[in-house]
């Protein structure tokens, strides 16, 4: 048993958050009139409830984890990764790159696009790609919150086990029934809830380890690597390029926020939603790791790394706080996890069932398809997160299993959007190529900077010699983004 | 070393404070968005008669 302060208070905090949680994602299933409602919101997103719903959707009790852990483990050195985030966000902001042109073609799954540009069974084997990264990506989730909430509430690990499996129902009903609306009114206040929790404990966490301390602790336990990403041995300009390219993947290919931007009202308004929340990535990346730096000053360097900052927590805030505290990490959980559980059903149905399928559905059945897809996804996601291990720091696992598809899904977008010759042979070469060298690094333990620089090299090398060696694509009007809906 | 802590440090600042600046727009403005969002969805949803 953890020392901890939860005390009831905060329980009751927590519970009655939960009950409101349920209560306004159910209020959002009276707006489902088609599929277009159900996955991308009927596209009526404005800019800021467009930036809660991203900024949500992307800042998870997972992200929380992953990142105090980097910085427990690489000191300040590690705010290279939340600073690459944030920047690159908004170089995608500023100059609309991709994501203008994606919501002007009216899409509603990244894969679709392959069928706009290449072929119909290029896209359902992206959607196999894609479905398969994506579920395993959210598949060490519900473990990693778990252990976070039984460390700061105190409870064993099987209980925990029993109060995570309740918070994925009681995602899954909201997301069932009320698709995309449900989430976004839900992540509305989630998203207020969780940004008032990162601020909480960031103060609290700097206030009760000193920033001297902080510095002194890193200095002792890393020495240079600890401050510099180029002295660091888990950095270095490798890992900079992999993060620049597996970010600027992120942001534009990754299916639940290419969500956001489908879901936006034009894009000119996707375009300024990620200028904003460029700046939320910024300290979705730092502030967390400021808390894993504390851990480290106030814990020493002994702890099981992704269990230090939670233990930190329990330890330093007070109780009443711990419950606003742990109902805004309760808040990111659910965000993300609707999100996650909507975006990856939706490639299942939307883009490996539907065109498989020799007669089309109506949009209502396209409804009950993805809602059928929603419960297969549930339960993969239980049970993996139950015996899965992960082979080292969570954000390396996270991005290897992104790189699956991400690698050869951006290099195909970028050739089907800005390179007339791009064609079917090139997308599926490019898809190949990174995919497998995201697969050696699980086979042959490769560092994920190696392994995920150079998914993106062989994706790009696939897309250039397949395009030269098939023939050409006839290019679709609707990429101009004058067409009317694909859907 | 100490030009790469004050480097990191001055990125927090940044970040944390416009982290807190941007929620409060998004509290302000945000509402606004999410009731212009359900009124034009239920108008799709239950057309006038």
């Amino acid at each position: 048993m953890i020392a901890t302060h939860f005390s009831p208070l905060d329980w009751l905090i927590v519970v009655v958050y939960l009950f409101l949680t349920l209560a306004t994602g159910l209020y959002g299933r009276k707006f489902i009139g088609g599929i277009s409602d159900f996955l991308v919101a009927g596209r009526e997103l404005g800019t800021f409830i467009g930036i809660a719903t991203l900024a949500a959707t992307e800042i998870g009790t997972v992200t929380f984890m992953y990142y105090a852990e980097l910085g427990y483990k690489t000191g300040y050195a590690s705010f290279v990764n939340g600073l690459i985030a944030g920047l690159v966000m908004i170089f995608i902001g500023r100059t609309g790159f991709i994501v203008r042109r994606l919501r002007a073609m009216r899409l509603m799954t990244v894969p679709e696009f392959f069928e706009v540009k290449f072929s119909r069974r290029l896209r359902v084997f992206t959607g196999v790609l894609v479905a398969t990264g994506g579920v395993l990506n959210m598949g060490v989730f519900l473990r990693v919150e778990g252990t976070f909430l039984a460390i700061i509430s105190g409870i064993s690990l099987n209980h925990v086990k029993a109060v995570m499996t309740c918070i994925l129902l009681l995602e899954l009903v909201y997301t069932v029934l009320g698709g995309m609306v449900s989430i976004v009114i839900t992540d509305f206040i989630q998203y207020v809830a969780l940004s008032i929790g990162t601020i909480l404990v960031t103060i609290w966490s700097v206030h009760a380890a000193g920033l001297p301390r902080m510095y002194e602790s890193v200095r002792q336990t890393m020495g240079l690597g600890g401050f510099s990403p180029f002295a660091n041995p888990n950095y270095g300009l490798a890992y900079v390029i992999f993060q620049v390219l597996i970010w600027l993947a992120v942001h534009t290919c990754w299916q639940t926020t290419a969500m956001r931007t489908f879901s936006t009202r034009s894009p000119e308004i996707s375009r300024r939603v990620f200028s904003w929340t460029g700046f939320i990535y910024l300290g979705r990346g730092m502030m967390p790791m400021m808390w894993g730096i504390a851990a480290l000053a106030l814990l020493g360097p002994n702890q099981n790394s992704i269990e230090a900052m939670p233990r930190m927590l329990a330890t330093v805030l007070p109780s009443g706080v711990l419950g606003l505290v742990v109902a805004g990490m309760l808040a990111a959980t659910m965000s993300v996890n609707s999100s996650y559980l909507l975006g990856w059903s939706s490639i299942i149905a939307q883009d490996i069932i539907l065109p498989l399928r020799h007669r089309p559905l109506s949009s209502r059945q396209q409804v009950v398809l993805n809602r059928t897809a929603n419960l297969f996804v549930s339960a993969f996601v239980m049970v993996w997160g139950l015996w899965y291990t992960l082979p080292g720091p969570t954000y390396f696992y996270l991005n290897m299993t992104a790189s699956i598809y991400l690698s050869g899904t951006l290099v195909s977008v970028i050739g089907g959007l800005f390179w007339n010759r791009a064609n079917t042979l090139g997308g599926y070469m490019a898809m190949s190529g990174g995919a497998i060298a995201t697969i050696a690094f699980f086979a042959f333990k490769t560092p994920a900077s190696y392994a995920g620089l150079g998914a993106f090299i062989l994706a790009g090398i696939g897309m250039v010699v397949g395009s030269f060696l098939g023939k050409r694509t006839q290019r679709s009007p609707a990429l101009s983004g004058k067409s009317p809906p694909a859907s | 070393m100490n030009y790469w802590y004050y480097f990191w440090i001055a990125n927090f600042i940044l970040a944390g404070s416009t982290f807190a600046i941007i929620t409060v727009i998004v509290l302000v403005r945000g509402l606004g968005d999410l009731r212009q969002m359900l009124t034009n969805l239920r108008s799709e949803v239950q057309p006038p008669q």
